[in-house]
């Protein structure tokens, strides 16, 4: 049987050596511990003697040759016998998955606020878990503020039988950053519908049979034009600035097994609908397949949430941070529609836009309202 | 029954164990003729004579590697060092041979010796007089290392390390050398090694110690007692093995731990506790845990020793941190 | 001062052979005996058997003459490159094969063999034979302790300790300066202006003696006059013997960086086998046959050895709490336990 000796290593620490000079070679017979190979090390030229006697089946490198430690030098086997390199196992390669970026809103407006968890020791918080009691709730008595065990004790409990269940990472990102920008942005939300013919013919026209075209990619390529004549919408609010933005990046809701995640579509004004399809399917992909890049969720100027997959209606979206607008569109179906002044069956798309009452007035916003549900109606004309 | 200070108690150890054992010896510089630079070894060299009363010459190093060997050779010798700030010349006799013989001929060699080792400040000595490293000698793996802080346990611990198969520091407090004078129980008798004691029951916080501010410790306990505070007090003892159960109990008890110790802060023994405490006792906790320490600073000469030295007023108001949280 | 010597280069004896022919062939034949064991050690660690390892080829007469003269029951505190000594005073090819392997078992050799396990720090060892001897003397016993040490162990403070200690307790303690002329890359003349390292004996009030230390029966002359000197309770003595470390300082070492291989060649005319084999051909004693038996019968018992320790199952996991007290305190059986939590299994 032969024996397949690994390079060890022979320098305290080395990892590796370079082959000098083979002084036994191939088919040669050496007897045990008979210098087989001169090898360079970081520290020494050595002689690695031979581990059996036996013939040289195999170099594990030419001259020169750097071996390291742990691969084969040499195999010394029988007179006659030969051999050949196991089926190696294939190398154990780490897969790199990135941290699911959590998102509604951007990432940059994702900080935490000041804070979250009111102080308290440890022993406080087991019993506040335990008595059901919400700390966040509870107005902390203790020196800085802080929630004593007297604190809990005395605070209103959580009745009848409870499961708590501690959110995940992503859930919490979420939560934060709806709740920031519930509690910092005024929301005003207008409703209005529009006829989704026109769209929906747009979309069975340039969607095949094999590729759908997303819708999204129709909704945005008709609101960029309206967001330039209404720039207010396209824009931040800066402490006392509002940051009107020249560039249009429009975010969109992706629904994800982890919750809403916004991808952005870079430079959507300059992508025509079938580049903008691409785009938006890319990214839901990235999204769903969560290796979509934290760059690739900030910085929306815009958002538009196409709720209507899951069948939504109406409602009240929630602007992200860093924008002073959102719209979101709901599920097209049919409604007794007045047409022409004659009560008929038609599609109805319901359409719901927050937007930021701070810079933006209520007349402003049924403005961009209308000329939304224009250009929805006006898509392919 | 009469008092005793603990350097008479440690001469009656040393004198009780010559008389019990012939393999005992006291081997250090002036333990003869002078009893020792602190006279714990006073009047040995007349009654047990110079075979087994050893003065040597100035090399702690050489101190320490001969008692080794005679340890392996079978005889039960006591070093002593003069001060732990003169330890160190013998400092890689105790950490790479004194502790690893055991583990370097798997039990076939053992060193049952004992280092006796005056520390800590407080009575105004000289530079390198005054140190107080015990952490050094407690983070060394192979050897024990226990601390009285009164003459009954300096005895029973000094009686149980002679008793020990392996080798013992102990390290003895100077301040408290004289200090203190209470009633020694007669005769042999030893304080188990790794067990803490609880000097005073409390409800309130807990106190824990050891050596020298063992006595601070009580004091500042009483002055809490004056406000109504009820602190408990427990003198580790030993520092090596430490008593986490006893540390536990005690913090799970009261809630609230300050630990109180000489030496400095960075990797002390009290940093040891702290990190227990937590890792155990985190949810019991009803305050962090303080720590009473020296600086990291070089203990200062005798004018400004007090401000290094931990006082009463350092620990009460330790106490009274962890009472407000 | 002239290093004692009694057997010339070519085997000449130059003056009485201290030991009978015999013992002279037993002798010879346990310096071929290291010798097989010495280049085994070096082609393990070659093949990834051995941790580093650490060669004495050409300190044979050294370690051997000198171990030959001590009783079973004496001390013996060498270095890592000592096995020679160590082996012939009763410590196991096994257990040198077992420490070098990383393996703290061989650390203990059998019941009986006074041999410390090799120290590995410079120095502080020969301390330890002062006190092994001193506790032996205060005991009423008549055993002596030998430390075995390299020319650059006397410039650690604690050869001066051992050496000052030893001398003023009188302690029945052998000092063995192997001078090898090397101290990894550092030779002699870079550790001491002194001339010799055996003069340094005088300042301490101890005889020191130079002696040629690749003679076997010089070796045996010298060592066997500080040993009896020890047991009659006259103190110690500091001999040093003039050798040549023919090797790198370990396996690790590249000796052709800092010296050249013309030293090497001129020791090797002084080899210390070559010599008591010239000597026992002139007087009939020797044959090749003999010696050939001899080292096939050394390659036998150190195959063995090799087999033996690399089929010892390793150590168990936890075996370190174990060993470091008499036992384990409630804070270590703690550890124990985190660590089969961490890595599996049960205590």
């Amino acid at each position: 049987m032969a024996l397949e000796f690994f390079l060890p290593d022979i320098g305290e620490g080395l990892t590796e050596a370079t082959v000098v000079r083979w002084l036994a070679s191939v088919g040669a017979t050496v007897t045990l511990d008979q210098p087989v190979v001169e090898l360079e090390t970081d520290k020494a030229v050595v002689e690695i003697p031979a581990p059996r006697a036996g013939v040289v089946l195999v170099h594990g490198g030419p001259e020169g040759a750097v071996i390291a430690v742990g691969s084969i030098l040499v195999v010394i086997g029988d007179a006659g016998e030969t051999w050949s390199p196991a089926a190696a196992p294939a190398p154990s390669r780490r897969v790199h998955r990135p941290e699911a970026a959590p998102i509604v809103g951007t990432l940059e407006e994702a900080d935490a606020p000041a804070t979250v968890r009111p102080p308290a020791l440890p022993l406080v918080r087991r019993l506040a878990a335990a008595l059901g009691v919400d700390l966040a709730g509870v107005t902390g008595t203790g020196p800085g503020g802080r929630v004593t065990r007297s604190d809990v004790e005395g605070a209103p409990r959580g009745e009848g039988e409870v499961e708590r269940r501690r959110l995940s990472p992503t859930r919490i990102a979420i939560a934060r950053n709806l709740t920031r920008s519930w509690q910092e942005i005024p929301h005003v939300t207008t409703y209005a519908a529009a006829d989704p013919s026109a769209i929906l013919a747009e979309r069975s026209r340039l969607g095949g049979a094999v590729k759908k075209m997303p819708l999204e990619a129709l909704l945005i390529a008709a609101i960029v034009p309206v967001l330039r004549g209404h720039p207010a919408f396209n824009a931040s609010l800066d402490g006392d600035t509002l940051v009107l933005r020249k560039h249009y990046d429009v975010g969109f809701a992706v629904d994800t097994r982890e919750g809403l995640m916004v991808a952005v579509v870079r430079g959507a004004d300059h992508l025509a609908v079938a580049a903008l399809g691409d785009e938006i399917m890319r990214l839901a992909g990235a999204a769903r397949e969560r290796t979509i890049t934290a760059a690739e969720m900030r910085g929306a100027t815009f958002t538009v949430s196409n709720i209507g997959a899951v069948g939504g209606g109406y409602g009240t979206p929630i602007i992200p941070l860093g924008t002073t607008a959102i719209l979101s569109v709901g599920r097209a179906e049919d409604r007794a529609v007045v047409r022409d002044g004659v009560v008929v069956v038609g599609k109805e798309m319901p359409l719901s836009l927050s937007y930021d009452h701070r810079v933006i007035d209520g007349a402003a916003g049924r403005a961009f309202m209308a000329d939304v549900v224009a250009a929805f109606e006006g898509v392919g004309r | 029954m009469t008092e005793i200070s603990m350097a008479r108690a440690l001469n009656e150890a040393l004198d009780l164990a010559l008389g019990a054992d012939e393999r005992v010896v006291l081997i250090g510089e002036d333990i003869g003729a002078t009893g020792g630079v602190f006279r714990i070894s006073d009047g040995l060299l007349e009654r047990h004579g110079a075979s087994r009363v050893i003065d040597t010459p100035v090399a702690e190093s050489g101190i320490i590697g001969a008692a080794f060997g005679m340890a392996v050779a079978g005889l039960r010798p006591i070093a002593e060092i003069q001060f732990l700030g003169f330890s160190y010349p013998a400092f890689d006799q105790i950490v790479s041979h004194v502790g690893r013989i055991r583990n370097r001929s798997n039990h076939r060699f053992t060193a049952p010796l004992v280092i006796r080792i005056p520390y800590g400040g407080g009575i105004g000595a000289a530079e390198h007089h005054s140190e107080s490293n015990e952490a050094i000698y407690a983070h060394t793996p192979g050897v024990k290392v226990v601390v009285p802080s009164s003459p009954a346990d300096a005895k029973g611990l000094l009686l149980a390390a002679v008793a020990d198969p392996d080798p013992v520091i102990i390290l003895e407090p100077i301040r408290l050398y004289r200090a203190i004078k209470e009633v020694v129980p007669e005769g042999h008798y030893t304080v188990p090694i790794g067990e803490a004691r609880v000097l005073r029951e409390g409800a309130d916080v807990s106190l824990m110690s050891y050596g020298a501010m063992v006595r601070d410790t009580v004091r500042a306990a009483d002055g809490l007692a004056a406000d109504g505070i009820d602190a408990e007090v427990l003198d580790l003892r030993s520092l090596s093995p430490l008593d986490h159960a006893a540390i536990l109990a005690s913090a799970v008890k009261t809630g609230r731990v300050v630990v109180v110790v000489e030496s400095h802060r960075n990797g002390s023994v009290a940093s040891e506790v702290a990190a227990v405490v937590q890792e155990r006792a985190l949810y019991s906790l009803l305050a962090p845990v303080e720590r009473v320490t020296g600086y990291d600073t070089v203990v200062p000469l005798k004018r400004s020793e007090t401000h290094y030295i931990p006082g009463v007023d350092r620990i009460v108001a330790a106490a009274r941190r962890t009472l407000e949280a | 001062m002239d290093p004692l010597r009694l057997l010339s280069v070519d085997g000449g004896l130059l003056g009485d052979a201290p030991i009978g022919t015999e013992e002279i062939r037993r002798l010879f034949a346990a310096m071929v005996t290291a010798r097989v064991f010495d280049r085994k050690g070096s082609a393990l660690q070659r093949q990834g058997r051995l941790a580093t390892y650490a060669q004495f080829e050409g300190q044979e007469a050294a370690q051997i003459g000198s171990a030959a003269v001590l009783r079973g029951d004496d001390w013996m505190v060498g270095t890592y490159r000592d096995a020679a000594a160590m082996w012939f005073h009763g410590y196991t090819w096994d257990n040198l094969l077992l420490g070098r392997m990383g393996d703290e078992r061989g650390g203990a050799p059998p019941p009986g063999v006074n041999v410390m396990p090799p120290s590995i720090t410079v120095g502080a060892h020969m301390i330890h034979a002062v006190g092994l001897g001193w506790a032996e003397y205060l005991r009423g016993s008549d055993r002596v302790a030998i430390t075995y040490f390299g020319d650059g162990a006397t410039s650690e403070g604690d050869f001066h300790e051992a050496m000052n200690f030893a001398a003023v307790f009188a302690t029945p303690t052998v000092f063995l300066c192997e001078n090898n002329g090397w101290a990894i890359s550092m030779p002699r003349e870079r550790q001491t202006s002194s001339e010799t390292i055996a003069e340094k004996a005088c300042a301490y009030g101890m005889p020191g003696v130079l002696v040629d230390g690749n003679d076997l029966l010089a070796m045996v002359a010298v060592t066997r006059d500080a040993v009896d000197r020890a047991r009659r309770g006259e103190g110690p003595t500091l001999i040093e013997a003039l050798t040549y470390r023919m090797g790198p300082h370990t396996t690790t070492d590249d000796a052709g960086r800092y010296r050249a291989g013309e030293d090497v060649e001129e020791w090797r005319t002084r080899d210390p086998i070559d010599r008591v084999r010239e000597h026992l051909k002139a007087i009939d004693a020797w044959t090749q046959g003999w010696e050939d038996d001899v080292e096939a019968a050394a390659s036998v018992d150190i195959e063995a050895a090799v087999e033996r320790a690399e089929s010892l199952a390793p150590p168990s996991p936890d075996a370190m709490f174990d060993r470091m007290y008499a036992r384990p305190s409630v804070v270590l059986e703690e550890q124990r336990r985190s660590l089969f939590r961490d890595e599996g299994g049960t205590p």
